[in-house]
């Protein structure tokens, strides 16, 4: 059993508060994802439950018992960090093991542990290498391996992959699932990459300026984001949001004019609408001008400017079409949000 | 003229390259400032040439003449060249010899203790809030004048006896010890001088190298289940290890040369039981003088002391990456 639970945690340095008013419950086994922008706290919420830090307020639960000020080494945590933290005056080898002695499990099993973890991050070759003499992919990897060599009671990730090339990255991220699927260990994993967060994510959290802003599966959040910063931080390209007014159903801003929303609805709003969720054609919802076209092979993202608004849409691969000309697009009725303008909460 | 600058050489003076060949054609002028080149070869050592010279002049000036005087008989009058014999003499000389093993007794036992000491403080305040405080309480001793300090030492444990009379109001023991008239606690009151004033140097040194360590590194170790002492043992104290063999060496340096607490404390007795060498020296040079026996005894001092100093720190710097 591992259930983790965050109440009412705060953490202040000074004036500046790096995380606030977080309650969060991990359930057992669950794999969940810390989602946000650079410095929005998800770094600290792990030190946190790592207990390396303490939070200014609020409690820390594991498993029913508050876990304030216990020390880190007795939470029994395995940690990948952001800056690798590797033991620089041993070789990749011995920075594996490392765990393995301290925590006391019998050095008969050391080997065959260490060499099974080497391999799930493909770093065999490299075991008698110090860390200063690997890339930096390769020290991120000895990280990981350092942290699933062991069979600890949470594992927390933060962002282990970030230094991975694209193939290495998706290959990594199933190995991980694997290995939390199989030993059924509680996981959170920090992430900047939404890809690695729906993919591997059983819920997703999505924090801004130390606050959480959504909690929720990848399907949640990626169907039905609370604001606008969850639709504008999801998605890639993210969610196109329209600031316009809407009156008796229908929206308008510069270009752009739709019909049959809900006409209970009304004043200055924010429309959002993916990318996916456009098409060219004929007769639609807006005409513009083609600001910019990116071929990428399987999809072609073709880029409007409305006003001073830039809309991306996802075209057909073969769509083509000169840059200053026109285009005309339409949305998805049914997957079209509406946001409270002044307050970026969802309109429902 | 040296490689380094063939190319530049081929500048200033194409007949270097040895071919009858045309000068290569001047660089058309480009936005990159060209230096005088001569300048810039001289530069370097026009700015260490005063400090060259006026360290040739105290250190390099008496070394050459004291190896000079080695080989000779030098008492009073005329110096009488003989050759290597101040050398074999020091050979068979058994106060010389024992003021050798002295020397290397009284200095290892010291510096041993005082880095044990030293790294056992560092290891438990470089993490304190209160570190600085620390540091500046650690560095007293160090401030003081060692002479003061010898004197210091010398009023305690021998001439005002504070030390016997403490213990005998402890009920400890019963009368005043002798500490003259003993050997080894002549050399236990010569290390504890020592270590008292010196191991505040080796306190600093050690927990500035602990500071410049990573926290996360440490951190990484926490959640891997190590205690203090054992991310002490396993990762600080292998990372710290040139920086320890820097800091002993000097200190070894400074102790096979110590003087002036054997002079004031115990004049190197009893019985030559706590002569170094320096107070060998001094006595050769200055009570028997015996110039040129003195200066081959320093000869032979320096030579050890440069052989030991280059090969462990050699060994100590290994690299990183290997
Ligand atoms: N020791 C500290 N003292 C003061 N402020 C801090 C400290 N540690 C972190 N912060 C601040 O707290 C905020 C959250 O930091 P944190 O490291 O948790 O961000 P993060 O979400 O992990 O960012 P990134 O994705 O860039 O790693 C940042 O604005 C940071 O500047
Ligand atoms: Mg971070």
């Amino acid at each position: 059993m591992a259930r983790i639970e965050l109440r009412n945690i705060q953490r202040k340095w000074g004036e500046f508060w790096g995380v606030r008013d977080v309650n969060l419950a991990i359930e057992d086994r669950e794999f969940l994802v810390l989602l946000g922008p650079s410095g929005c706290g998800k770094t600290t919420t792990m030190r946190m439950i790592a207990g390396l830090e303490e939070p200014t307020e609020g409690e820390i639960v594991m498993d029913g018992e508050v876990v304030n000020g216990v020390d880190a080494r007795d939470r029994d945590v395995a940690m990948v960090f952001q800056g690798y933290a590797l033991y620089p005056n041993m070789t990749v080898y011995e920075n594996i093991r490392f765990p393995l002695r301290m925590r006391r499990i019998p050095p008969s099993e050391h080997d065959a542990r260490v060499r099974r973890a080497a391999e799930m991050v493909e770093l065999s070759e490299f075991l008698d290498r110090k860390p200063a003499a690997l890339s930096g992919g390769q020290r991120q990897r000895a990280a990981l391996a350092r942290a699933i060599v062991r069979e600890p009671y949470v594992f927390l990730m933060d962002e282990p992959l970030s230094n991975l090339d694209a193939k290495l990255r998706q290959q990594m991220r199933v190995q991980i699932k694997y290995i939390q699927r199989k030993l059924q260990i509680t996981t959170v994993y920090v992430t900047h990459d939404q890809i690695e967060a729906m993919t591997l994510a059983d819920r997703i959290v999505v924090m801004k300026a130390g606050a959480i802003q959504q909690i929720g599966t990848p399907d949640q959040i990626y169907h039905d984001p609370a604001n606008t910063f969850v639709a504008g931080f999801i998605g890639s390209p993210p969610m196109n949001l329209v600031a316009g007014r809407l009156e008796g159903g229908t929206f308008s801003a510069e270009g752009i004019r739709v019909d049959g929303l809900p006409d209970r609805l009304g004043g200055d709003v924010v429309i959002g609408i993916r990318p996916e969720d456009c098409t060219v054609a004929d007769e639609g919802h807006l005409s513009a001008e083609v600001f910019g076209l990116e071929p990428t092979g399987d999809v072609t993202y073709l880029t409007l400017r409305a006003g001073d608004k830039l809309i991306e849409v996802k075209a057909d691969r073969s769509y083509r079409v000169p840059l200053g000309s026109g285009a005309t697009v339409a949305f998805d009725p049914a997957r079209i949000y509406l946001f409270d303008a002044a307050t970026g909460e969802r309109l429902r | 003229m040296p490689k380094a600058g063939t190319e530049e050489a081929s500048d200033l003076d194409p007949s270097a390259r040895g071919v009858a060949k045309a000068a290569p054609q001047q660089p058309a002028r480009t936005r990159f400032r060209r230096r005088n080149r001569r300048l810039k070869r001289w530069f370097p050592y026009l700015l260490v040439a005063p400090a060259v010279i006026y360290l040739m002049l105290i250190t390099l000036y008496p070394g050459v003449f004291a190896i000079t005087q080695s080989f000779y008989k030098v008492k009073f009058g005329p110096w009488r060249p003989i050759g290597f014999a101040n050398y074999a003499r020091l050979l068979g000389d058994y106060q010389f010899l024992g003021a050798l093993w002295n020397t290397f007794l009284i200095g290892s036992i010291s510096l041993a203790l005082q880095c044990v000491i030293a790294l056992t403080l560092a290891f438990h305040t470089y993490r304190d809030p209160w570190i600085r405080g620390w540091r500046i309480v650690f560095l007293v001793p160090m401030l003081f004048m060692p002479s003061a300090v010898a004197f210091l030492y010398k009023l305690a444990f021998l001439d005002a006896r504070v030390f016997s009379d403490i213990l005998i109001r402890l009920g400890l023991i019963e009368h005043n010890l002798a500490i003259q008239s003993s050997t080894w606690l002549s050399r236990a009151v010569l290390i504890l001088a020592d270590v008292w004033q010196w191991t505040p140097f080796l306190f600093i040194i050690f927990v500035a190298a602990l500071q410049g360590q990573d926290e996360e590194v440490e951190e990484a170790a926490r959640l891997d289940g190590a205690s203090w002492f054992q991310i002490f043992w396993n990762i600080s104290l292998p990372m710290m290890r040139p920086v320890i063999v820097v800091a002993l060496t000097l200190r070894a340096i400074d102790i096979t040369t110590m003087f002036a607490n054997v002079f004031i404390i115990t004049k190197g007795g009893p019985a030559f039981g706590t002569e170094t060498i320096s107070y060998f020296i001094y006595r050769t040079g200055f009570r028997s003088f015996d110039f040129g026996y003195a200066s081959a005894a320093s000869v032979v001092m320096l030579i050890l002391t440069v052989i030991v100093a280059q090969t462990v720190v050699k060994r100590a710097f290994v690299s990183a990456r290997s």
